[in-house]
């Protein structure tokens, strides 16, 4: 809902500063790494391997986690469909600022309904959305249960828990996807790696 | 406009602080870290012959959903198994994240939030334009949050409502509070007439790390700009509740900068000020890593 007659009140304020300067003074362009996947899947260790790495390399990057979120610019938002809703496109509208500041901005969240994330995915203009979907299987992902949530969400104390009695819609086009290789789930340095390669192939960790 | 009063001095606490991934203090971490917990923190993990680490234990706002759920212990850690085995029978090691001050190593530069406030027509965008470049060429990353630009995108929910106008800048402030953690100096130029507000935003950022740049420009001279034509709507009734005519614009009673308006024909240019801007945020260490 746009603000109700308010619009030509509003202007853009142009600054002799922008994205290809910051782009310029970093050595790198910015874009939106948005790793989705089940509780327990992986993606904040990910999250956190792949900024060292970035950091590694003199890269920097900077990870918006879903958590860390809810504590701070989301924590009037509750659990309700239109909130989960609202958490997600708060979460891709902040991201998308941190990427036209030039940061490797690495959003690591359940995220589990396609359209939200695409419709994230649609508020960058460029192809500067990279989607990273951690494709572990549930009974890993449980097996593991870090945060004792599936524990709690089977024991009927959570409801609406992803994976459980709330979908996880997996995507249909992301750019990366991270599975299980014969069972075995990739080490987290080895999963960075190959979320850089595909940042360097595509000349993010430049700028021209 | 001319004339800078520089306040003094909020004192200022570098690098000192956990940044929101809960990092603890240091300047600069080797490859690898790792802090000892005792065993009561271990956290079993599934039994496999592969490594593969825990993502951090956290109370997760999920959990919170029932009423009768009690609250996990709050940690952040990830194990780490060698060979399958822990490392010692009773520690658990665990690895750190990337932390504010690697950032500002790399950027070599201290995150802040330059929070420029005052009436419509007062000069923020334009002090705000002047500053990000005059701190671009020195090799310094900012970025500027627009009160205007911020309400095409994060706040496009938000109308000029009482609440709204609060929620609007608790968000500038919470992604400002974000961007400083970056390392990032970050500016916020916005009129955030109300000083309860100003302050809420000020209170979510450790001591020194929040600037408030107030700019002390008459009713009359920002009228008289009238650069969005805005004070002739309010004027003619057609905006209801605009800053200044017919809304309260509550001035700051503690700021760290003022930038005072002393004449039209004066000489200080919007430049001038930045620099005056930025001599106090050298002073106070922000512009080195």
């Amino acid at each position: 809902m746009s603000t109700v007659g308010n619009s030509t009140n509003i202007f853009w304020q142009e600054s002799p500063i922008g994205k290809a300067e910051r782009q310029k003074l970093l050595n790198q362009k910015g874009c939106v790494v948005w790793i989705t996947g089940l509780s327990g899947s992986g993606k904040s260790t990910l999250a956190c391997s792949l900024s060292r790495e970035l950091n590694n390399r003199g890269k920097l990057s900077y990870i918006l986690d879903g958590d860390n979120l809810r504590h701070g610019l989301n924590k009037d938002l509750g659990f309700k469909a239109e909130d989960r809703v609202e958490n997600i496109r708060r979460v891709g509208e902040v991201a998308k600022l941190f990427a036209d500041a030039g940061l490797i901005c690495i959003a690591s969240l359940i995220s589990p309904y396609r359209k939200d994330r695409d419709a994230c995915r649609e508020m960058m203009q460029d192809s500067s959305f990279i989607e990273v979907y951690m494709n572990m299987s549930l009974q890993l992902c449980e097996a593991r249960d870090p945060k004792g949530l599936y524990k709690l969400a089977r024991a009927g104390k959570i409801k609406g828990f992803t994976g459980i009695d709330d979908p996880y819609e997996s995507p249909l086009n992301c750019e990366i996807e991270l599975k299980e290789k014969e069972g075995e789930c990739p080490s987290p340095v080895a999963m960075a790696e190959e979320v850089i390669s595909y940042l360097e192939d595509k000349g993010f960790l430049q700028n021209e | 406009m001319e004339g800078l009063a520089i306040r003094a001095s909020r004192p200022s606490v570098f690098c000192s602080l956990p940044g929101l991934d809960g990092d603890s203090q240091r300047k600069r971490p080797p490859s690898d870290v790792f802090l000892k917990l005792p065993a009561e923190n271990r956290k079993i993990v599934a039994n496999s012959a592969s490594f593969h680490p825990i993502s951090a234990v956290n109370v997760s706002a999920q959990a919170s959903l029932t009423a009768d759920f009690p609250a996990l212990s709050e940690t952040n850690l990830k194990e780490r198994r060698v060979n399958g085995k822990e490392k010692a029978e009773n520690i658990v090691w665990h690895e750190s994240s990337i932390c504010r001050c690697d950032r500002q190593q790399l950027l070599q530069q201290k995150g802040c939030v330059i929070w420029i406030t005052g009436l419509s027509g007062s000069g923020k965008s334009t002090i705000a334009c002047a500053l990000s470049k005059a701190l671009f060429e020195r090799g310094k990353l900012t970025y500027t949050l627009d009160g205007d630009n911020v309400r095409h995108g994060l706040n496009r929910d938000l109308t000029f409502k009482s609440e709204h106008r609060t929620e609007n800048i608790r968000r500038i402030g919470e992604v400002a509070k974000l961007f400083a953690d970056v390392g990032v100096i970050c500016i916020a130029s916005l009129i955030s007439p109300y000083r309860r507000d100003r302050d809420a935003c000020r209170s979510l950022l450790p001591e020194g790390d929040f600037v408030e740049v107030f700019m002390d420009v008459p009713l009359p001279v920002c009228e008289s700009r009238d650069p969005k034509g805005l004070y002739k709507l309010a004027r003619a009734g057609k905006i209801k509740g605009f800053t200044g005519i017919d809304d309260p614009y509550e001035a700051p009673l503690n700021c760290e900068v003022v930038l005072k308006h002393t004449g039209e024909d004066s000489s200080c240019s919007p430049r001038q000020m930045a620099e005056n801007i930025i001599s106090y945020l050298q002073n106070k260490g922000y512009l080195e890593g």
